[in-house]
């Protein structure tokens, strides 16, 4: 059969490189098509340019004696167990894995240690609020710099979300769709042999329990997060072609947004996770370095009032959110209204937020000390939880 | 520490250097780049990063690293190295072929600012490619599809041509 359409530039791309990963039918047509030739050629020489471009001038790869000597110079740093290479390179943290968890660390870390995966964690509607919460929780005041802060948390407090909230929530639009998200510092998440461990890869006092609760027993295995960056580039083009889309009008965007970035910063971490005979989590007690979120100057209120006016926010939630915008320094936290009860603790000091499942199954206690969040979770009652809250050490 | 941890570095290692030195446009760090990747697959656990999916993700961390590091200003002193060098010759303290080595010094500069502008998927998928990954691999390592990352590396391509004759 004869294609009639002309295949994609990515298409053209990969006859370039890899020629039999290209379908016949769309080979044949490009070898017909004068359009396309033209197209072929244009593709090839931005290609040979970047190849060329990227190029390195004296070899780095190696030969058998330079691989050796970088071996030995690895086997030292691993031997030393620290992160020396760090200092090689400091800030450029490695990369890895789960690159937009970063967004809820401190909700999973209370949650469960689950992973969520590259942009997925994006379209789950939870997340999606949470980041629209982080940005519009901000506070309207800062020092003009480059960065201006405008979030940084300080305590948590539960936002209540209806099962309409939630069914809103699904059509919220995938943040792709107005603007871009990059994870510019991803997230790895490993597992480490003890707390020394923990606590050297973190930076963090790791949170020891005083004494378990009836029905936990045996040793924690330890997970630990470096530091995560998500930087989220507003774009009025795309959020513009995306309402036209679905059919519906984007609300003016104010001076200054597009192209403004919003950095969500979170991290490191650290969990300790004792297992059930049910290999489900007993008890998970996590610390974090709380989410900040910054952005390039934008006066919040403007960010804060046009994320909540985008279609498929809930009024229910818009008018929650809008409620902290007070000290810009209050977590929300998502809970659903109907699956869940919260209420409020003190923990040596700090106001502490509990959340409780209703089938009972499942309860937490979250706070945060000096820009540390913390979270203790698990199987045990809300008591048994507040005891070992108020006992770590 | 991963058993397989010598076997994996003596196989990637010189890919991940060059990886990293084709992003930095120089060798100068690159070895440094590999050291701090090569440390962190030493401490993840094979459940983590299983060895069949070793090399993308080496390849792709080698990218990120280097990447941030271009972000972070740690370049300025080769940027500054770089003027120091262009004012000895324009002060004509210096032979003619050090002028010519700091054309092509400025050029590899701005090429590295262009790759720190383009957005991170494309500039990965089109570092990946350039170190010799194949579709397959690529589109292992970054979660995308083979025909997504022709057009990846396409845009990325594209992007480059805009960023460099940009006025």
């Amino acid at each position: 059969m004869k294609l009639t359409r002309h295949p994609a530039e990515g298409v053209l791309r990969r006859l370039i490189d890899e020629p039999a990963g290209v379908s016949d039918p769309d080979r044949d047509h490009i070898a017909a098509c004068g359009r396309c030739q033209q197209m072929l050629a244009a593709v090839r020489d931005d290609a040979a340019a970047a190849s060329a471009l990227l190029s390195v001038p004296s070899t780095a790869e190696g030969q058998d004696d330079d691989v050796d000597a970088a071996w030995q110079r690895l086997r030292g740093s691993t031997a030393a167990s620290v992160p020396a290479a760090s200092a090689a390179a400091d800030g450029a943290r490695v990369v890895a894995l789960d690159a937009h968890r970063v967004s809820d660390e401190h909700v999973s870390t209370a949650r469960s240690t689950r992973r969520l995966t590259g942009r997925g964690a994006w379209r789950r509607p939870g997340v999606v609020a949470l980041g629209v919460a982080v940005v519009v929780a901000g506070a309207g005041t800062a020092a003009a710099s480059d960065w201006l802060r405008i979030f940084q948390v300080q305590q948590v407090a539960p936002i209540s979300l209806s099962q309409a909230d939630l069914a809103g929530l699904g059509q919220l639009p995938d943040p792709s769709a107005f603007g871009e998200a990059v994870a510019t510092k991803p997230v790895e998440i490993r597992e480490v042999s003890d707390a020394a461990a923990a606590a050297q890869a973190t930076g963090l006092q790791v949170p020891r329990v005083a004494e378990l609760p009836r029905g936990v027993t045996g040793q924690p295995t330890y997970q630990v997060g470096y530091a995560g960056q998500v930087s989220f580039t507003f774009s009025a083009a795309k959020a513009a072609a995306s309402a036209e889309a679905a059919g519906g009008q984007l609300p003016p965007v104010p001076a200054g947004l597009d192209g403004s970035v919003v950095r969500l910063s979170a991290g490191p971490g650290v969990a300790a996770v004792w297992e059930s005979s049910a290999g489900v989590p007993a008890l998970i007690v996590g610390r974090a370095v709380a989410p900040t979120a910054e952005s390039t100057g934008v006066p919040f209120t403007q960010v804060r009032d046009y994320l909540l006016s985008l279609p498929g926010i809930p009024a229910d939630l818009a008018s929650q959110l809008a409620t902290f915008t007070g000290d810009g320094s209050t977590l929300p936290l998502p809970v659903p209204a109907d699956q869940a009860a919260t209420s409020t603790a003190d923990v040596n000091g700090a106001p502490a937020t509990v959340v409780r499942s209703n089938d009972g199954t499942m309860a937490g206690v979250v706070w945060v000390r000096n820009g540390v969040v913390t979270a203790v979770a698990g199987t045990p009652s809300t008591d048994e939880l507040l005891d070992v809250a108020r006992g770590l050490k | 520490m991963r058993r397989d941890l010598e076997a994996v570095f003596r196989r990637d290692y010189s890919l991940v250097a060059g990886v990293a030195a084709r992003v930095l446009g120089s060798p100068t760090q690159a070895d440094d780049v590999a050291q701090e990747v090569f440390l962190s697959f030493a401490r993840s656990s094979p459940s983590a990063v299983p060895a069949d999916q070793a090399r993308g993700w080496l390849c792709v961390a080698a990218t990120h690293t280097a990447l941030n590091l271009l972000r972070s200003g740690r370049r300025r002193i080769a940027r500054e190295d770089a003027a120091g060098t262009r004012d000895a010759a324009l002060t004509g303290e210096t032979a003619p072929d050090v002028a010519d080595s700091v054309v092509v010094s400025e050029e590899r500069a701005r090429v590295r600012a262009a790759l720190a502008r383009l957005p991170r998927p494309q500039a990965t998928a089109l570092v990946l490619r350039h170190s010799g990954l194949s579709y397959a691999e690529v589109a292992a390592a970054l979660h995308l599809s083979p025909t997504s990352v022709g057009t990846t590396v396409r845009r990325a391509e594209s992007a480059l041509r805009e960023e460099l004759t940009r006025p």
